[in-house]
């Protein structure tokens, strides 16, 4: 009798333990192209051979926010979940990089605004660029990307750091093959677009995908709009500046998107310039110094500023605009008080610099759904 | 031995000749009817054009540009206005809305309903409208800039021009009409015309041109150029100086709506 209730207890005690353990049910083979690395039971799921995957994805419908455009998806890379999600695993994995050590995130974290709080970033041979790099919020609504505008979508834009020689400084033979490889890869390229064979296109494509769902419209600016809170009377003075000619921040800075999808010259320099900008692309004079005009979603965690990260704060680029920038031939011509300045007031530009914190999504750069 | 040669010769000359004849005979009887592709009643077997070609008519608007009665160039400081200040064009962008062509019946043609034209960009200066009923119109009208129906915050969120001719909520919301920059006096003072709603008025303005277009079956392609002549937005009844921040200058956008109104567009018509 006393060993039957021990025996009791002892079944007990296995019963309970075995409750604790999660049991996470999927493939458990390392082999498999479906191999699940933190499943505990074999489920019988594993899959050795791309060509039984069934392709279903699940369609993805970007919701623009209210005053935001449509976004522009396009036709041979329609969003899906699948999509996305590959391109979130290839974002933030170093594999694309030619010795392993660097991904996509490494120099646009999330924190920043998918930027780099360096000055500049430094690649995989220790390299540097001569530009900052930019942040990637709301890019889906970009209509060219880069700070000179070199590529017009965000697949032509992802084409260019791997190779880089000064960044990921890979070949895309090199990822292909790599990817190739790799069975996880195999598997996730398979269920997204159905292709067997990993090609460049396809990598992408899928990073072109995640970055579309980078949007940020949750800031204080934002619930501001949607009545959810009062401006303090500081930032109502700092939206009033920015948004009339006393500012004049709003003619490049424009609408909720903070953007004019166009490009400047805002009078940082007096020529030769050391970056022509534009005019790299274009290789016409009348755009030299020009460069993208850069949201002004998130600025306040997106230090430094200005193509070349010349400032760290605010506060410095709000004093370039009041003393007015320097003369150049393609100077733009909203840049009318040049040489003058806005000439505000030490509270006024206190102000200005207040509404500018009104764009930060803390939402945004915390956003789970943005991280592996 | 030549002789028969010739008369060889000649004999299979003369039947050439009489072959090709006899095939001239066997082709059909001339078809009449209307021989244009382009028409919509084109007859692939018509041989003739018998003139019984009917047209859907197309309605180009072209969209020009003079200063002092030349065509406008960008960047050159060779202009004057009526202040005397040298200046120069490097921006011009502006909104045309509610280009309606009108009949003597009375019927109207809503031809676009907001047109964005950029000076930087040649595939704004015109646009078409495919069908235009067969008619006798008598007028084109069209307004400078947006309505207040039209000039709404946000409401072109979808449009090319939404984010570039944006104008601010705490100025009035809506659309900037016009922006109109360069430099003035030096290569280093900028004037921007930028005129709008401002505070929510109502400064643009509808003008409505006489033309003579009588458009039936035969008529296959019109065109109708609206001109803007730039230094007149300066000129006539007021005289403006390019100096200042003007979007917020109530006084400076009417007067640019009253110079507007005046003597800055023409419209003429080629058939």
């Amino acid at each position: 009798m006393k060993k039957r209730a021990y025996l009791l207890l002892l079944v007990v005690f296995i019963l309970s333990c075995k409750k604790d353990l999660p049991i996470i049910e999927g493939c458990t083979n390392q082999n498999a192209l479906n191999y699940n690395s933190s499943a505990t039971y074999n489920d019988g799921s594993c899959i050795f051979d791309t060509c039984i995957i069934s392709y279903n994805p699940t369609p993805y419908t970007i919701v623009s926010p209210s005053s935001f455009p449509t976004m522009f998806i396009p036709e041979n890379n329609p969003m899906t979940v699948e999509g996305i999600a590959l391109g979130k695993k290839l974002f933030h994995d170093k594999i694309l990089s030619g010795d392993g050590t660097q991904s996509c995130a490494s120099c646009h974290l999330q924190i920043a605004g998918f930027s780099d709080t360096n000055r500049f970033s430094k690649g995989i041979d220790g390299l540097f660029g001569d530009r900052n790099a930019s942040t990637i919020i709301n890019a889906g609504w970009n209509t060219s990307n880069f700070w000179d505008g070199r590529a017009v979508t965000l697949e032509d834009q992802a084409f260019d750091p791997v190779v880089n020689p000064i960044e990921m400084n890979n070949t895309w033979h090199n990822v292909e093959n790599t990817l190739n490889a790799n069975a996880t890869y195999k598997y996730l390229f398979k269920k997204a677009f159905n292709i067997d064979d990993i090609d460049s296109t396809h990598v992408v494509m899928a990073i072109a995908q995640f970055e579309r769902t980078l949007i940020s419209a949750n800031s204080r600016y934002d619930k501001y709009f949607r009545q959810e809170v009062q401006f303090t009377p500081s930032e109502l003075n700092g939206y009033v500046i920015f948004n009339t000619e006393q500012g004049d921040c709003f003619h490049c800075h424009s609408t909720d998107m903070f953007i004019d999808n166009l490009f400047h010259n805002n009078g940082l320099d007096a020529e030769p310039f050391l970056d022509l900008g534009l005019a790299k692309v274009t290789g016409l004079s009348s755009d030299n110094g020009k460069f993208k005009t850069p949201t002004l979603r998130n600025i306040e965690f997106s230090f430094p500023y200005m193509h070349d990260g010349r400032f760290t704060t605010l506060e410095q680029v709000v004093e370039h605009y009041n003393s007015g920038g320097h003369f150049s031939s393609t100077v733009d011509p909203l840049m009318k008080k040049l040489g003058v300045g806005l000439q505000l007031t030490n509270q006024q530009k206190q102000d200005l610099v207040a509404f500018l914190k009104t764009l930060s999504d803390t939402d945004f750069i915390t956003n789970p759904d943005f991280t592996p | 031995m030549k002789r028969t040669l010739l008369i060889i010769t000649s004999i299979a000359l003369i039947f050439s000749s009489c072959k090709k004849e006899e095939e001239k005979d066997n082709t059909p009887a001339s078809v009449q009817g209307c021989t244009d592709p382009l028409a919509t009643n084109y007859n692939p077997a018509a041989t003739i054009n018998d003139g019984s070609c009917v047209y859907i008519t197309a309605l180009t608007i072209n969209f020009t540009h003079t200063v002092g009665g030349v065509d406008l160039t960008t960047g050159a400081m060779i202009y004057t206005n009526a202040v005397g200040e040298n200046y120069n064009i490097q921006t011009l962008k502006y909104l045309i809305s509610d280009i309606t062509l009108h009949s003597d019946d009375g019927s109207t043609i809503l031809l676009d309903d907001v047109h964005f034209i950029d000076i930087s960009d040649a595939s704004t200066f015109s646009f078409t409208y495919d069908n235009i009923a067969n008619n006798n119109y008598t007028s084109i009208s069209y307004t400078m800039g947006l309505d207040t129906t039209k000039n709404k915050n946000n409401l072109y969120v979808n449009e090319n021009f939404h984010a570039t001719m944006a104008w601010p909520v705490p100025m009035g919301g809506g659309y900037h009409y016009m922006k109109l920059e360069g430099a003035y006096i030096n290569d280093s003072t900028f004037y921007n015309t930028h005129t709008g709603g401002t505070m929510g008025g109502d400064y643009s303005f509808n003008n409505s041109s006489s033309i003579s277009l009588n458009v039936d079956d035969n008529v296959e392609n019109i065109n109708i150029v609206i001109n803007m002549e730039i230094n007149n937005w300066y000129r006539t009844p007021n005289t403006i100086s390019l100096a200042g921040a003007i979007m917020m200058d109530m006084m400076k956008q009417m007067q640019l709506k009253q110079n507007g109104m005046t003597d800055v567009f023409s419209v003429s018509v080629n058939q």
